[in-house]
Order: structure tokens, then sequence, then C-alpha cells
């Protein structure tokens, strides 16, 4: 039955092309928005996923990583006398504005850390080195920064919230969901600079647990006693960043829309063709049921088509969409193409192709044996 | 000789809306082993409707229909691809193969549907081909094919599975004189040398020499018959 539909297809060689080149829009869009999507979410939390540290301790309800709000360092105190931590660091992440060369501003999102343990810093270094920002006015910049930034080197100076701060690095692979350039200084100078915060606040703490505690019961503990803050593990504060910028912006919806209406798209072309296909050939499908092939054999047949036009543009647009990452990486942006994803979109595609098959199916279920007589 | 077809009372009406027709009145008939058969009737007569019928593709309004002694009537929907796998092969005037397939492969997609698969599909197809002078035609496709060339096919595809009960119906409606008595004069041939039960339904005076027995229908019953 698959040989027999496969012959069909084949011999209209133009429609099928169409169907395919259908298929193939409708998937390639698909695999787009959904790995745009997801890197945009990976992007969203990719300084919580880098940093190393089990607890995360914010603001009184804080939404995300890039909009929290500061609180009294003692917090960080209160966090590393509990008996199962093992260490603590604090991290400011705050906005700021820097000057450009030929004038002009634009805005940044500050990251302060401590260059000694480099926890919550940069984890790829394209030159210069963390410890570096010690002790004075130096500033790393990611290479995603320089789209906006324009060309920066080690070594250049920068004007960053009225005070001059030297370059003393280039990280890779740092980006946030806002697409505000990302500009690492120790926690000291965010400090100074950010002076908005008061110069004895944090805005996160991220801390180790002892090997053998339980994070759970840590977090419970920290949740009785530190007042005035939020307590998570890093993967439930990774989870609630991404989910702030994919549900509360409405940014996820519009990518869904968009995946749904490619998923229609496809199937109304994949139905439409079948069932055109079908009705062409609905005297000889006529013919082997009178010839004693039951419903669900040339249902066979129709679904084995459904199942090439699912297969064939599943791999082209796989193939398509594989070649583009790189493209989407040269402009900035980050395209997952991963095992599961691809799994997800090759059981939606054949879902849009054979749920567009059964159109045609429910015509067999009542050929009218009147037309296998018509000359 | 045994029965392969008996008809008691057999009638049909179609309902469109209000309006009744009544394509079939009351036929009783039996159709034997080896026995080719002619159903004669100007157009409207019900020669379509009872052969339709016959080979269980339509479920009569009333009466009863024995295939082998099998009681067609008291059988439920899903049960008559199987009577009819078993039974009946039909031929038809627009010769229905599927464009996309070779000669060849129209057959054996047929034989499939019998449930005949393998290689004894495939001997059964290319003996019947050259049986019926296609030999040198198997992979053409039915666009390549002349009309009479294209309805040999279809009566390969018919007779290849040994169905004992072949129905036709103006199997010669799209060919000229000459290629649709060949056709026929083939169809009988193959038909009563395997003793199979023929019946054809065609207004086609000229072959009516082919036939054992004629039956002339008018108006849904059958008038009269004729023995050859
Ligand atoms: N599907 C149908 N619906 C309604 N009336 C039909 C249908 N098929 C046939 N008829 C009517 O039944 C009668 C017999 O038709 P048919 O069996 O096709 O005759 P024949 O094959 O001898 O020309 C005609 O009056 C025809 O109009
Ligand atoms: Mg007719």
């Amino acid at each position: 039955m698959f040989y027999v539909a496969l012959r069909i297809l084949l011999y209209d060689k133009i429609r099928s092309l169409i169907t395919l080149l259908g298929v193939v829009f409708a998937v390639g869009l698909i695999f787009n928005q959904l790995g745009i999507f997801l890197g945009l979410m990976e992007t969203s939390s990719v300084i919580i996923d880098h940093t190393p540290g089990d607890i995360w301790v914010t603001s009184k309800n804080s939404k995300n990583f890039d909009f929290s709000q500061p609180f009294p360092e003692y917090i960080y105190n209160q966090t590393i006398a509990d008996p199962e931590i093992l260490s603590a660091e604090k991290l400011i992440v705050a906005w700021g504005i820097i000057r450009q060369k030929e004038g002009g501003t634009e805005q940044v999102e500050v990251v302060g850390f401590n260059p000694d343990t480099g926890v919550g810093g940069p984890w790829d270094m394209l030159a210069g080195d963390t410890r570096y920002l010690k002790n004075g006015n130096f500033a790393i910049v990611d290479e995603s920064a320089m789209k906006r930034l324009g060309k920066i080197q080690v070594g250049e100076y920068r004007d960053v919230l009225f005070h001059r701060l030297q370059i003393v690095g280039i990280s890779r692979g740092v980006k946030s969901f806002t697409t505000a350039p990302i500009l690492f200084t120790s926690f000291e100078l965010a400090q100074r600079l950010v002076t908005y915060m008061g110069s004895d606040s944090t805005v996160f703490v991220v801390a180790k647990i002892k090997p053998g505690a339980s994070v759970d019961q840590v977090i419970a503990r920290l949740q009785q006693r530190l007042k005035g803050v939020d307590v998570f593990t890093a993967a439930d504060f990774s989870m609630k960043t991404r989910k702030y910028w994919a549900i509360e912006t409405g940014v996820g919806f519009s990518f869904m829309l968009t995946i749904v209406i490619s998923f229609l798209v496809g199937m109304l072309i994949v139905g439409q063709t079948i069932y055109n296909s079908t009705m062409e050939h609905i005297k000889e499908f006529g013919t082997l049921k009178a010839l004693g092939a039951s419903n669900s054999d040339i249902y066979r047949i129709i679904f084995s088509q459904a199942i090439i036009n699912a297969m064939l543009g599943y791999i082209f647009s796989l193939i398509i969409t594989v070649s583009t990452v790189k493209l989407y990486e040269a402009g900035g942006m980050v395209m997952v193409v991963r095992g599961w994803v691809n799994f997800l979109v090759l059981g939606l595609t054949l879902l849009m192709c054979l749920g567009a098959a059964f159109v045609s199916v429910r015509r067999i279920k009542s050929i009218d044996p009147a037309i296998l007589f018509r000359g | 000789m045994s029965q392969a077809i008996v008809t008691t009372a057999l009638s049909k009406v179609y309902r469109e809306g209000k309006i009744e027709v009544t394509a079939l009145a009351s036929i009783d008939v039996a159709l034997m082993e080896g026995e080719v058969v002619g159903l004669f009737g100007p157009s409207g007569s019900g020669k379509t409707t009872l052969l339709s019928i016959l080979g269980c593709i339509l479920r009569p309004t009333s009466g009863s229909l024995g295939i082998y002694g099998h009681e067609t009537s008291i059988l439920s929907e899903k049960d008559l691809p199987d009577i009819r796998r078993r039974f009946i092969s039909f031929i038809f005037q627009g010769f229905n193969l599927f464009p996309a397939l070779t000669a060849y492969e129209n057959v054996i997609l047929g034989l499939k549907m019998k449930g005949i698969t393998g290689s004894d599909a495939t001997q059964r197809a290319t003996r019947i081909m050259a049986e019926v002078g296609l030999a040198d035609r198997m992979k053409f496709l039915p666009r390549d094919l002349s009309g009479g060339q294209r309805q040999r096919v279809a009566v390969a595809r018919a007779l290849a599975a040994d169905s004992p009960i072949i129905l036709a119906d103006e199997p010669t409606g799209n060919l000229d004189h000459s290629n649709g008595r060949k056709v026929m004069e083939l169809l009988r041939e193959m038909a009563s040398s395997q003793q199979r039960c023929v019946i054809v339904a065609t207004h086609d005076n000229r072959i009516e020499d082919l036939f054992d027995r004629v039956l002339y229908m008018e108006d849904g019953s059958i008038l009269r018959e004729k023995r050859g």
C-alpha cells in the first residue's frame, strides 16, 4: 500500500512538489519559531544556569533575573551563617547607561560579581581574564554586545554611568532576554556605579550547600529566618525567569500563535492535495473496494501518502533548519536545534499530515457505487 | 452444474428526497457456474443497479440474494468485503485502472485485494498478462495503452484471482466495434474454459451471439430470456 501511495505521488510530480514545498514551509516555520523561542528562553536564564550555586536569595516577589530589587547586605551574613551553607556570594544585576563613541547612549545590564571566585561572572573568555576586574574601574563586555556598542577592544575606555571604565576582557555567550548588552564589573565597582542601590545593598545572594545537605531543608530554614526576601533553588529561579519572559510578556503566546498557524496552514495544504488526489482516484479506490478491499485497506494508501509527505517535508525542513543555525548566530540570535525538539517537530509534522488525511478517509467510507460505472 | 447466484424477489428503490425511483421491480434469477450471460436492455432499465447488487456493492431494498449459498441479506455491511473478495470481480466501462501504476502493477494490486501476494501473485499476473496478449505491455502505464488494451488489463485484473463470478458493466462501451468484440471474445473464452459465471450488462446487440444466455430487461424487470 505504501508502494501504491508512493507511485501515486510520483505520478503527479507537480502537485506532489507543491505539497512538499507547503510541508517544508510549514514545518520549517515551526522549527524556526520553536527554535528561536527556546533560544530566547535559554538566553533569558543563561547567567543563572552558568553560575555555580544551589540557592538564589532574591528580593521579595522578584519575578526574574533582570529586574530584581536590591536588599540589605546583612542578608548575606545571615545566609552564610546557616550551618549547612558551604559558601555564598553577592551578585548585583542592575541597569546602567553607556555612552557611545559617536555620542548617544545605550542601556546596559551591569553584572557585579566577586572576581576572586568568579561566581556570577562570565564563563567563557575570548580575551582578558575576570581577575583583571579587581581594584579599579574595569569592565568586561560580551562579544554579542558589539552589535550595539560598536567594535570594542581590550584596553579601550568607555563611560558607564558617568565613570570612565577600562575594558579588560571580552566574554562570549552572555546575553539577556532584554537584548541589552551585558557588562561585567567587580561587585564593589557595581555598588559604586549604580547609585540608586545604596552602598550596603546587593541584588542576589548565590549560595552553595554542604555536601549531603538537603536543598529543600536549607531553603525552608532560610525562608523562615530571612525577612523581606525570597529563596529559590537555582533551577526554580531559572524557570521563574523563563516563565516571566515567556508568559507575562506575551512573547511565548505570539510564538505559540505562529506555530499553531503554521501547523494549520500545513494541514490545509496537505489536506487539500490529498483530498484532491483521493477524489481523482475515487473510481480506482472504489474498484479496489469492489474487488474486496476493506475501507482500512484504502485508508492505508491514503495515510501512506500523508506519511510520505510528512517524512520528506520533515527531512528537508530539518536540513534547512540545521544549515541556517549559523546564519542566526551571525545575526545575534540563538536557534535551538536539539534531539527532543526534533522529535517534537517530527510528531507535530506527522500529526499535521495524518490529521489532514482524515478528510479524505471520510470520502472513502461513503463511495457511491454509481461512480464506478460511469464511463 | 451448480448455482453461483440466486435471487428471489430482489428489488431496489432509489430515494432522492420525496422522489422514489423503482430501479428493480422483482428479480428472480438463477445464474450457473460456467455460464456466460448477457444482460440486455435500454438505458435506465436497471442493468447497472442489478450488477451492483449482485456484486454486493449496493444493497437491495428487499428480496434475497444468495452467492454460492451465502445469503447476503442477513450479512452486515462489514462482512460484504469478504464476500466480494472470495467470489466477485468486476470489469467496468471506464476500465478504472490506477493511472500511476503499470498494467502489471494494476493486476498485482487487484490480486492483493484478493489476498494473493508474493510469488504466487507475480506468477499469476505474468501468466494472465500473456493470456490477454499484453506480455510486451506489462510495464506500460494505462495512458500509453489503447482503449482495447486497457480493457484487456481490466479483464486480466478481474480474472487473475480466480473469482468464480465476473460482473462486467458495458465492457465494450468505450471501445470501437472490432476492439469491443475482441475483448468480449477473450473474456468469454477465458471465463468459460475456467467455469466462471460471467454476467455482462450491455446494450450492444452486435455481441449478442457471444452469450450462452441472454436476459432482456426493461423498467427494472427481466422480460424474457433466450438461450444461445
Ligand atoms: N444512484 C441513483 N440514485 C437515483 N436513481 C438512480 C441511481 N442510479 C440509478 N438510478 C435510476 O435507476 C434506474 C436504473 O438505472 P441503471 O441501473 O443505471 O440502468 P441501466 O444501467 O440499465 O442504464 C434509472 O431510472 C436511473 O435513473
Ligand atoms: Mg448502466
